[in-house]
Parts: C-alpha cells; sequence; structure tokens
C-alpha cells in the first residue's frame, strides 16, 4: 500500500478539528506517524490470518478482547 | 543516620521487609536514610519530580507504631518506596510530568496507592517522568531529564524514567510505574532492573492518569525478580472501582517463584526480533539463553505471525485514544506541551476514526492468532527488551532529525507490539553493553502468565548476578 498522509493534509485535517496553530515540521512529522499506523492496520486487516474467521468485520464485537484474554490465560498451576 | 543503615538500601526488598519485622531497624530509619540518598543523588539523576519528606517520614513512623502495638500491616509494611508522579493521592499534587497538569490536585486516591498503603509501603515522593508518559526517552523539557544512574550522560527510558532511575541508583526499593508502549520495561532494561508489563486489566487503573483507555497497565519496577513478585501480589486483582479489571484469582506470585523451569520450552522468534540487534547486545542474550538453557529449558525456535506490524497496530490504538483525551489542551494550551510530546499527543488526529476502530476491532483475532500460534511452540517468549545499546540523552534530544525517530523507533520497537496483544511481558537484566550501560532480555506470555514468566526469570537469577550489580552515580 502506498498511501502517504502529507503534512498538508495533517494541518487541514487538524484546522478541521479546531487546531489552528501546528506548523509545517510538527505537521510533517505527523504524516509520518499517522501514515505508519494506517499502513499497518490497512496490512493486517487484509491478511489471510485475520480474515480466516470471518472475511469482513460486520459481525465482531471489539469488546471481545476482554473475554480472549480470559480464554486464552495460562494455566500455570502455582 | 549509621553508615549501616544506609547500607539495608542496596538490599533486596524481601530481605529488608522480613528485617523490619523482626525489629532490626525501623521504617523511621530506613526511611530516613532513603530521603538523605534522594537528596544526594537529585542534583544528578533528576528523578524525583518532588521528594516529600515530611508525609514521608509521617509514614514512617506509622508504620513504627503499628509495628511497635503488634499490629502487621502487610507484605510492604516500613518498606519505602517511591512512584510515577501519575497516580492520584486525594488532596496531594499530581504533575503528570507535565506543565498542563502542574499542580492538578485530584479529589480521589488510585486503588494502587490504597493497596500499597494497606501493605504497609511508606511513599517517599513522587518520581519524574515522560511528559504524559509519551515518549521512551526520559527527557523532559518540564521538570528537566531524568538521567541514568549507570551513566548521566544516557537516557533512563521511558516514560517511567524515575521509577528506573530510582530503584537503580538504591534510593528505594521498587517503584510503580506505567506501561502504554514499553513504559516499564525499557527503564527496567537500560537501568538493570527488573520491570513488568502485566496483562491487560490485572491491576486497576482507577485513580492514575490515561494515555491509552485500551492498552494502559501500570507496571512496577523491581531489582529482583522476588521483590517484583512481591509488589505485583499487593497490586493485582480485581476493583470494583475499575471495571476493566479481571475478575480472575491472583495466584501465588511468591509460591510461584520456586517451580524451577526443566520442562519449561523458551521460544526464541525465527522473525523480526531478531532483527536489528547490535552485536554486543546480541552477546548478552546468547548468554542468558545459555543460562536458561543449563537450568532445564528447552529453546525452540519460533515464528511470531504479524511481528512486523504489531508494534504500529498498538500506535494505531494509542494515538487516536491519546489525542481525543489531549484534544482540549492541544487546542487551548499547545505551547505548554514540549514539541515531542505535541506531535505524539496529536498525531491521532490525523489518523481516521474507521482506522482506529478497525485496529480494535481486530484485536481479538491477532490475539487469538498470536497465542494459538506462539504458544503452541513454546511456553514463554525471548526476545531482547531493547536491541540496540543504550542511546544518549543528547542523540534523543529535540532536533536530533531522522536520526533521533529512527532511533526512538528503536527504543520500543520490541516492547510495544506486546502492548496491541495485551499479554504479559517482563525484562530482565542479562548483562551490559559496549558503552557499559545494562541490557536487558524479555520475556512474554501467554495472558495471565506472570507467574509463569516470573518462575523462568528466578531461575535466570538464581544462576547469575547481574540484578546484583550497583551503579556509582557520578
Amino acid at each position: 500500500m502506498t498511501m502517504r498522509l502529507t503534512g498538508q493534509t495533517v494541518v487541514v485535517l487538524a484546522e478541521a478539528q479546531g487546531h489552528t496553530t501546528l506548523n509545517s515540521d510538527l505537521a510533517a512529522r505527523i504524516a509520518a506517524g499517522a501514515t505508519n499506523a494506517v499502513r499497518a492496520v490497512a496490512a493486517v486487516v487484509t491478511s489471510p490470518d485475520v480474515r480466516a474467521v470471518d472475511p469482513n468485520l460486520f459481525d465482531t464485537e471489539p469488546a471481545q478482547f476482554a473475554t480472549e484474554l480470559e480464554r486464552l490465560a495460562d494455566r500455570l498451576e502455582t | 543516620m549509621s553508615a549501616g543503615i544506609a547500607a539495608q538500601l542496596d538490599r533486596p526488598l524481601v530481605e529488608v521487609a522480613a528485617e523490619l519485622a523482626a525489629g532490626s531497624y525501623t521504617s523511621s530509619e530506613l526511611t530516613e536514610a532513603a530521603l538523605v540518598r534522594a537528596r544526594a543523588l537529585q542534583p544528578k539523576v533528576n528523578c524525583f519530580i518532588a521528594i516529600e519528606e515530611d508525609a514521608a517520614l509521617e509514614g514512617a513512623r506509622a508504620a513504627d507504631r503499628a509495628r511497635a502495638s503488634g499490629q502487621s500491616l502487610g507484605s510492604l509494611h516500613g518498606v519505602p518506596l517511591a512512584h510515577k508522579d501519575m497516580y492520584y493521592m486525594a488532596g496531594r499534587v499530581t504533575d503528570c510530568g507535565s506543565a498542563v497538569r502542574r499542580g492538578f490536585v485530584p479529589a480521589i486516591t488510585a486503588t494502587v496507592h490504597r493497596r500499597m498503603a494497606a501493605a504497609g509501603a511508606v511513599n517517599i515522593g513522587r518520581l519524574n517522568m515522560t511528559e504524559f508518559a509519551l515518549g521512551p526517552t526520559g527527557h523532559n523539557a518540564i521538570w528537566g531529564d531524568c538521567r541514568n544512574p549507570w551513566n548521566t550522560a544516557y537516557i533512563p527510558g521511558g516514560s517511567s524514567s524515575g521509577s528506573g532511575a530510582a530503584v537503580a541508583a538504591r534510593i528505594v526499593f521498587a517503584s510503580l510505574g506505567s506501561d502504554t508502549g514499553g513504559s516499564t520495561r525499557l527503564p527496567a532494561s537500560v537501568n538493570g532492573l527488573v520491570g513488568l508489563k502485566p496483562t491487560y486489566s490485572l491491576i486497576s487503573r482507577y485513580g492514575s492518569m490515561g494515555l491509552s483507555f485500551s492498552i494502559d497497565t501500570p507496571g512496577p519496577v523491581a531489582r529482583t525478580v522476588a521483590d517484583l513478585a512481591r509488589l505485583l501480589q499487593v497490586l493485582a486483582g480485581v476493583d470494583p472501582l475499575d471495571p476493566t479489571t479481571s475478575q480472575r484469582t491472583v495466584p501465588d506470585y511468591e509460591a510461584a517463584l520456586k517451580g524451577g523451569i526443566r520442562s519449561q520450552r523458551i521460544g526464541v522468534p525465527t522473525n523480526y526480533f531478531g532483527e536489528q540487534v547490535a552485536p554486543d547486545v546480541q552477546v548478552a542474550l546468547d548468554a542468558a539463553l545459555a543460562v536458561l538453557r543449563d537450568c532445564g529449558a528447552t529453546i525452540v525456535p519460533v515464528e511470531v505471525p504479524l511481528a512486523e506490524h504489531l508494534a504500529e497496530l498498538s500506535r494505531a490504538v494509542l494515538y487516536p485514544e491519546a489525542a481525543t483525551l489531549h484534544n482540549h489542551w492541544l487546542r487551548t494550551r499547545p505551547q505548554d506541551y514540549s514539541p515531542q510530546v505535541r506531535v505524539r499527543a496529536a498525531t491521532g488526529l490525523a489518523i481516521p476514526a474507521a482506522v482506529y476502530l478497525e485496529a480494535v476491532q481486530i484485536r481479538p483475532r491477532v490475539l487469538r492468532h498470536f497465542v494459538e500460534r506462539v504458544f503452541a511452540a513454546c511456553d514463554v517468549l525471548f526476545t531482547p527488551t531493547l536491541a540496540i545499546p543504550v542511546p544518549t540523552l543528547d542523540e534523543t534530544r529535540v532536533g536530533g532529525g531522522e536520526t533521533l525517530w529512527r532511533i526512538i523507533g528503536q527504543l520500543v520497537r520490541c516492547t510495544a507490539p506486546f502492548n496491541y496483544l495485551g499479554v504479559p511481558a517482563l525484562s530482565v537484566p542479562c548483562g551490559f553493553d559496549a558503552n557499559g550501560l545494562p541490557v536487558g532480555f524479555q520475556l512474554v506470555g501467554r495472558p495471565f502468565s506472570e507467574a509463569r514468566l516470573l518462575r523462568v526469570a528466578a531461575a535466570y537469577q538464581a544462576q547469575t548476578d547481574w540484578h546484583r550489580r550497583a551503579p556509582t552515580v557520578r
């Protein structure tokens, strides 16, 4: 995936959310960080490992995370 | 104060707690010694935001009075500790290492503070931290940079910088930090300590500063595995005030240390975590694996699925949540953030909501996939905590350009993946890099496998003495 946010896009997004004082250096750094995060999510949601159970996320419940932690818990006897 | 009592500060928490109970010395004597050392080292290490002398001595006297009347408060009775400046105490200032929250006086007390106080601990002050816990180096433009006691030119790690520095400098026996991307494990690693990121939901976050509500965990830092187990026993378990805490029965962590590791399979990743490891760090890691093998563990290769994406997935959750918590202040007081922290707090403004929610939505699946794949092959995963030599404060200072951001990325490369997964991870000291700064390895387990991780680490510490090495602060 080649998507890349630019500093200019970040400035526009930030201004739309009421942030009016971002300079170009900060915006460029934010763009780099956000780009990496967005790319990683895109890579994982399309990976066969994650899609195997259900090809979309329509019926997925995020609160399942806590349940999964419990279900997958270690069984070491102490 | 005698030299004898000051020497007790260098000893393990569990031994000192036993000697306090036996009446070998008093909490007041020990706490006074800790305060003397804190005042002496503060100009060099800057690990405190506030040394709270009056409250500390009052707490120590109360512990001594209770002991004199035959009352045992608990497993930390009379032991001086200090904690990251982000856990609230009603009526007392908590600055969160920031300018924005400077002088903030909360109306509530964190459950972790209540539990440590109920166990008899004495609190001697609030420890330095990265501003709002948003950064892995320990720089703090508002309260001054915390410095590594092994060599004050080097970073103490962050964001629980003061926790790592104060425990390593033998000012306090242990400390509570927090971990959202590596913030207890990094300071533990670079200061020669053990540090735990517990399973998400194991320790209450009620009354603590939030950074990322889906990821944040309080986490203890100590010098030995046994000391850390003692603190974890006090902290872990369900809290009615924090609905996200697990209702599981808490195991006996100290008892778990004694089991040995003869049947344990230690998994060494064949991908990602073994890449980009500096030669001097690799030497220490290889030697640690040899010790674990000598203890009876079996070393097995393991492929970690999706490993190259996990740290970024963690950030895809952390950044939008941090931006949500900081949004008002970022709009109204942007000048009160240091530049690096402002960038981190604001990055979530540029991550679309649907992307953030996808990262949250797929989290249970990614966790299940990780656990089923990795822990079918091994019982505990072994990785570096920090794969590069400890960087200097100057190398990681604002204005360092791309080199700075590359190093920052390296700092959390091996720790942040496990924050997204919510599984426990423990950093254990295992040697020194070419510059004489500590190196640590990281043990990772299934959810709620803290007892197993501590057992493996205890077996390692029984055969090594890295955890007994102390810095000479210059």
